[in-house]
């Protein structure tokens, strides 16, 4: 990183990925800090705390409530701290027949993996219009694109924050903030824990690279985007897939 | 309105450094218009800066939408508005 002292807020900081985006930043940039988002369970966020103390700090943010947002803006700002790059990673999935599926399924995932990104952005763009440098960078998936079977909330959750991703990066690219989306595949997390050996097999199989992906290999994605000199990469969708679409 | 007279030319100072205009603060009239014909030519999203700029130089923190219309037509209205402090901000 360059001369600048960056301030990260990654929200859904305590799932695998969260973590291993805010470890990397950690681990690479020794002069930022790093705000960990976490709604309820805080322990691999806290755990991070304690490895790299003085360099990082939980905050309590449910990413679907605007004051929430509004609440953990002041206590950093209280902090003496200003955010000038938001990860927006919180979100889940809840895959079903579109036939069968409750509304609160529907909702739910729209509400925490779209809703969640207007929110977080709107929270932080006065900020980041007023140091005149922001970097908003959205974890959409490869399912925004590849629409797969019961997935329909998520899917058109996943496609909302890129089209939400490109339309931002033209309202705020004259004042320096960069709002970037990465498209993960099958990145090895919980969420990939449950599955199936044979059906993890099977899946590999599709992976041009025959392998899922590592966390690192997103988080490094999300650091070259949060980069100062990416300063003219705005709007954009990257795939990190091992090459599947 | 006293101070506006004093308050003017930084308002058009700001304008002009913001928004990266291409015009000199001599060329900006009081009462020039911000958008639309024979205007700077300022679009939605140069208001946007602008609101931030004003709250940032000037301390006048806009967050009304039909308040902002009204503050953002000309140097003079925005002065008008600064002068007024917060009170004028909020749209009935």
């Amino acid at each position: 990183m360059n001369d600048l002292t960056y301030c990260l807020l990654v929200t859904g900081a305590n799932g695998g990925l969260g973590t291993a985006i805010a470890r990397y930043f950690l681990s690479k940039d020794e002069h930022c800090y790093v705000y960990l988002g976490v709604r309820a369970n805080r322990d691999q966020a806290e755990a991070l705390v304690e490895e790299f103390e003085g360099r990082c700090a939980v905050v309590t943010l449910d990413v679907t409530d605007q004051q929430g947002w509004k609440n953990a803006l002041k206590s950093i700002i209280a902090d003496g701290r200003n955010v000038n790059v938001l990860v927006n990673n919180a979100g889940y999935h809840n895959d079903q027949l579109m036939a069968m599926m409750p509304r609160d399924a529907w909702d739910g995932v729209i509400d925490s993996n779209l809703n969640s990104v207007f929110l977080g952005s709107q929270a932080v763009m006065r900020g980041m219009m007023q140091q005149r440098f922001g970097r908003i960078i959205n974890i959409a998936s490869l399912s925004a694109i590849m629409a797969p079977i019961g997935q329909t909330n998520y899917a058109a959750a996943k496609a909302g924050v890129m089209a939400l991703t490109q339309s931002l990066a033209k309202e705020v690219a004259r004042m320096g903030i960069t709002v970037n989306a990465i498209c993960p595949g099958y990145v090895q997390t919980s969420a990939l824990d449950d599955m199936d050996p044979e059906q993890a097999k099977a899946i590999k199989k599709t992976i041009p690279m025959r392998r899922f992906g590592k966390a690192e290999d997103v988080a490094c994605a999300v650091f070259f985007l949060a980069n100062e000199e990416a300063s003219y990469i705005t709007g954009a969708s990257l795939k990190v897939d091992g090459g599947i679409f | 309105m006293s101070g506006i007279i004093e308050l003017l030319p930084k308002v058009k100072e700001v304008l002009v450094a913001e928004l990266m205009l291409d015009v000199t603060v001599d060329e900006i009239g009081d009462e020039t218009p911000l958008m639309g014909p024979d205007s700077l030519g300022l679009d939605s999203v140069d208001a946007l800066q602008l609101i931030v700029a004003i709250e940032k130089h000037f301390g006048l923190k806009i967050s009304d939408a039909e308040a902002a219309k009204g503050i953002l037509q000309s140097p003079k209205t925005i002065g008008e508005a600064i002068n007024a402090g917060g009170d004028s901000t909020k749209s009935s």
